[in-house]
């Protein structure tokens, strides 16, 4: 079993700042932190090399970089390819995941880096790199190698079970789309991993499956009748002739319009922009996602205070939750400064 | 918040507090069968409905 494993100039013990314009450099054994899980292999007869690159030299000479570790892993055809640990360096970060991912990509042996969670590395990695969760500094040193060990160990197994196990308690998620090219045309491969799931295969989807983070819910303080309320939408309606140009699908903006003096939403002055649902009813009379008309008259029994004069509107549909999060926070933002207290979010 | 959608199972797995169920996935607040006065009034008592949830206290996602 070869192991290759990819060190920084400050963590493979050849300098600090001074060598970060260090080219890459293939060393066969273990070198810096290498040794310790060279150490934890001995008994599966490990053939180890390093290599070694500058902080500096791997970003300002990436294509030598690519060639100089593609020559490295044709020499040394290595059975795993690892990285950091990067904690939270930045550079050494970034350059561990293009490199695992590339790797990973091109060579199809398991790669493996480690970091910590905040590290702008993971903003690179690619699909089916393992990304060890480490603390911010070099402190979880032993622990994140013993980790790179356990891993190998497990793959080495092939215990579907316990990897994911592993995953799920000691690696970063990743969640990210990216664009793959599967063998079979969308709707066999789609069959293929349904009919794994039913009968309890194991399966990796395209899409990794992202956790809504939790969030406090928010309670009315103070009386309804007292409270200005606003109406939010992820509906797409705007103005006829979408002056914002809102897009129709993945939406990365909002918007608010007025409705100030409006009693209600008529037709042809308001239209969706949405793929995601047919908009033909709303378009017939917008009140059927915005319901300005039924709220001006529950305004005027006094059932509350006021109805806030703009509604909210972003389209959802197509988007990455991290960004409908980003565009959810901007929206409490500008609510909560405008002494807004409650809201109704319409939703298809 | 109240959020008034069909798809009460996604909004209870992110962890909506307050969740209503609406008419239709692309008409949450509306009932075109109705004619429109009567409309109307559907609807006035749906988001009559909404604001009630809106007073009530939760601790995790309930659906009104």
């Amino acid at each position: 079993m070869k192991v290759l494993h990819s060190l920084n100039q400050f963590f493979a013990g050849i300098g600090g700042e001074e060598k970060a314009g260090q080219e890459v450099l293939f060393i066969p054994g273990a070198v810096g932190a290498g040794t310790i899980v060279q150490n934890a292999l001995k008994d599966r007869g490990v053939e180890y090399a390093t290599l070694v690159w500058g902080d500096n030299y791997f970003h300002e000479q990436e294509e030598k970089s690519f060639n100089a570790i593609r020559a490295a892993l044709e020499k040394f055809q290595p059975d795993f390819f690892l990285a950091g640990p990067a904690f939270n360096a930045g550079r050494y970060g970034l350059a561990c995941a293009k490199v695992c991912s590339w790797v990973r990509d091109n060579w199809r042996v398991p790669a493996i880096t480690a970091m910590h969670e905040d590290n702008p590395g993971t903003k690179e990695i690619g699909r089916h790199v393992f990304v060890i969760q480490t603390g911010a500094s070099a402190a979880s040193m032993q622990e994140s190698l013993k980790r790179f060990s356990l891993l190998i160990e497990l793959l080495l197994g092939g215990n579907q079970t316990a990897i994911e196990n592993f995953r799920s308690e000691h690696c970063l998620p990743i969640s990210r789309r990216f664009t793959v090219r599967s063998q079979a045309p969308d709707y066999v491969r789609a069959t293929d991993l349904l009919l794994a799931k039913l009968q309890g295969q194991s399966y990796e989807s395209e899409i990794p499956r992202i956790e809504a983070t939790a969030h406090p819910i928010p309670n009315l303080t103070g009386r309804l009748k007292d409270a200005t309320v606003a109406l939010v939408t992820e509906g797409g309606l705007v103005p006829k002739g979408n002056p914002d140009r809102l897009e129709s699908s993945r939406g990365s903006r909002y918007f608010k319009y007025s409705i100030d003096g409006r009693e209600d939403l008529k037709r042809g002055e308001f239209e969706a922009m949405h793929t995601g649902y047919d908009t033909s009813t709303v378009n017939q009379d917008p009140d059927r996602i915005v319901p300005l008309d039924a709220m001006r008259v529950l305004e005027k029994s006094q059932r509350f205070r006021k109805l806030h004069d703009h509604y909210f509107v972003t389209t959802g549909t197509g988007a990455m939750p991290s960004k409908m999060e980003e565009i959810g926070a901007g929206i409490a933002d500008e609510l909560a400064s405008s002494g807004i207290s409650a809201v109704i979010l319409t939703a298809t | 918040m109240v959020v008034i959608t069909c798809l009460s199972n996604v909004a209870t797995q992110v962890g909506i507090g307050r969740i209503m169920g609406g008419n239709k996935f692309h008409y949450p607040v509306g009932q075109p069968e109705l004619p429109p006065a009567e409309e109307l009034r559907w609807r006035v008592n749906l988001l009559e409905k909404g604001l009630t949830a809106l007073e009530t206290p939760v601790k995790e996602p309930k659906v009104f």
